[in-house]
């Protein structure tokens, strides 16, 4: 990989990320939405409020691992939710590079596929790292005007940020990755979001982003523990509630996401490889 | 002087069918301007992807600078320019930006870079709008910035793709203005694919005609245009002109004679003065004619002479575009700006 070349490209997808408030807006309104409507209407753990504290407390935990409400629960899914949806244009990009000439310019250059799939991978997962503290931050804010918000009832530790932070980032570069190499494979706009919806929707309603944990059948409790989007916000989850109620710590989830990370950025970049070679 | 692009049977089959190019063999010569001609699906943008390493050969050889397109496309793709037909540049940066992206990409050292971005931008006329976006430039000032990315990084050969389809006579007059500059201020090679007749001719320091996925012939527009013999005078007759071939072949000067379409083209050496004598021929026939025309040795006549029909008028300008363009290519090597 040539540094030089790399730093280039990764700047200008910077620069057209920039000069693009509207999809950052965008990508925004969803889990916006998603806090203000189904966070605060779904918030059934208020529901538990008439049972003793003893047992208040036992019911949450079996079903929220620890976390002092479902709101807070939820807020940290969220951030999964972002981790994927936010990467969503950087495949879409691609394709419309495609139409208006660019890539073929790119490709018609002395760039490698490796510059040119890397620079798009990491200016494209920066901005849902970006997001998911925004949606984190409107989470906690929440709790101040009057309505459900965010309650981090453990400390973070530098280590504990950390942690959250290479979490999301590793979660956004996977799907960048995967978003990526549709992007490069596919030519039509139209198919790619077709194949991204059929993709996103199972992703998120087979892990534990949303449901509460304790609330799923065991089948989906084992095919969410293996999910990538469970591995990042149970990374959170730990971190803002503690670990007493999660079988790994917060760095094996880590590692899971590394293995989720590494094969997916291999096959991403042996497609963009295919795609970007000249036509046999 | 030694060939900086050489191409052998060079053949490209889509689809295990269509046969897009089919053993085309020419070499350009350093420092020439080479010409690749022909309509619309002819082979020209497919033989020039295959030139730069774009698109992979299905059979032939070719090199370019002395590298094996095949063999060499990272190499090759440092040393060679290229300007595609369409639009590439990022609409959302600026004209600057594009050029610093470009810069990076073709190496260009990072000292010389800055001077390099506006020795470019003053050269295209695009200084004062450098720092615009990319989507608020007139399709004449895309063109200019195109070239500026095609030539950031001073290639020894460039590739044209069709560079002034979209601009009016003016900006089309402009752009080979600038090119001519830039070969002789360079010396670099230029293969242009066009299917501007007069583009070629007044341009190409030598020609291809390509048609059909195979090349028809190759010379100096001058040779190409000696080889079509002369004057050709075409006659329409009214009715079926029954007789007049063998007529219009017994007239003096007369060299030869073909119909095609219900018109007879006779060649001869000097067509003003056959006129009459075709006049003449047709009404001591009896035949009326529906028209007389008279058209000097042209890149079109050398077209229909090497491939057998009409270069589709559709695909090119219209006769009057063709005449500003003419014209202000002329007074462009006048030296009148």
């Amino acid at each position: 990989m040539n540094v030089r070349r790399w730093s280039a490209l990764t700047k200008r997808e910077l620069l057209k990320i920039s000069r693009n408030p509207a999809a950052i807006v965008t990508s925004l309104m969803l889990p916006i939405l998603y806090l203000i409507l189904f966070g605060q209407g779904f918030n059934f753990t208020s529901s538990l409020d008439y049972l003793p504290p003893p047992e208040r407390v036992a019911a949450l935990n079996a079903l929220i691992l620890g976390a002092p409400n479902y709101f807070s629960y939820f807020a940290a899914g969220m951030v999964g939710f972002v981790g994927v949806t936010a990467t969503l244009f950087v495949g879409a990009n691609v394709i419309f590079d495609k139409l208006f000439g660019t890539l073929k310019r790119t490709a018609a250059s002395p760039a490698t596929a490796t510059d040119i799939f890397s620079a798009r991978l990491v200016a494209g997962s920066i901005q849902p790292v970006g997001l998911a503290f925004l949606v984190l931050g409107l989470a906690i804010l929440l709790g101040h005007v009057g309505l459900s918000g965010l309650t981090v009832t453990a400390s973070v530790s530098l280590l504990g940020a950390a942690e959250i932070v290479v979490a999301i980032l590793l979660l956004s570069s996977m799907f960048a990755s995967l978003f990526l190499a549709l992007g490069f494979t596919i030519d039509q706009p139209q198919t790619y979001f077709a194949l991204v919806n059929a993709i996103n929707l199972p992703v998120l309603l087979t892990s534990a982003a949303l449901y509460p944990w304790g609330a799923m059948p065991s089948w989906l409790q084992a095919i969410a523990s293996y999910n990538p989007v469970t591995l990042a916000v149970e990374v959170l989850r730990i971190n803002f509630f503690g670990d007493a109620f999660y079988p790994y710590s917060a760095a094996v989830y880590l590692l899971g996401l590394v293995g989720w990370f590494v094969g997916m950025f291999t096959v991403a970049t042996l497609l963009t490889r295919k795609a970007l070679a000249p036509k046999a | 002087m030694t060939e900086a692009i050489v191409a052998e049977g060079l053949t490209r089959v889509f689809n295990g069918t269509v046969r897009a190019v089919d053993g085309v063999s020419f070499s350009v010569k350093e420092g020439e301007i080479f010409g690749f001609l022909g309509p619309n699906g002819a082979g020209k943008t497919t033989t020039l992807s295959m030139l730069t390493a774009v698109l992979g050969l299905t059979s032939g050889h070719a090199t370019v600078d002395g590298l094996d397109v095949a063999k060499h496309a990272h190499e090759l793709k440092q040393r060679i320019g290229l300007v595609f037909q369409e639009s590439t540049a990022d609409q959302d940066l600026t004209g600057r930006e594009n050029l610093e992206v470009a810069a990076a990409l073709f190496g260009v050292p990072l000292r010389e870079s800055p001077k390099r971005i506006d020795y470019l931008l003053e050269r295209l006329a695009l200084a004062d709008s450098a720092e615009r976006l990319v989507k608020t430039y007139s399709g004449g000032m895309r063109r200019r910035l195109e070239l500026a990315v095609g030539i950031i990084h001073s290639p020894r050969v460039l590739f044209l793709d069709e560079p002034t389809l979209g601009l009016d006579p003016q900006g089309r007059a402009g752009f080979w203005r600038i090119i001519s500059d830039l070969r002789k201020e360079s010396g670099m090679t230029v293969f242009l694919t066009t299917h501007y007749l007069d583009e070629a001719d007044g341009m190409c320091d030598r020609i291809a005609i390509i048609d059909h996925g195979k090349i028809a012939a190759t010379g100096t527009p001058s040779e190409l245009k000696d080889r079509v013999g002369g004057d050709v005078v075409t006659v329409r007759a009214l009715g079926n002109g029954a007789g007049l071939e063998a007529a219009l072949k017994a007239l003096p000067g007369v060299t030869s004679v073909t119909v095609q379409d219900g018109s007879f083209r006779v060649k001869c050496p000097i067509g003003e003065t056959l006129i009459p004598k075709v006049v003449g021929a047709a009404t001591g026939l009896g035949i009326s004619l529906a028209g007389v025309s008279l058209r000097r040795p042209s890149l079109d006549e050398v077209f229909l002479e090497f491939t057998g029909r009409e270069f589709r008028e559709d695909e090119g300008p219209t006769a009057t575009d063709r005449a500003v363009f003419l014209s202000r290519f002329q007074d462009a090597r006048r030296g009148r700006r």
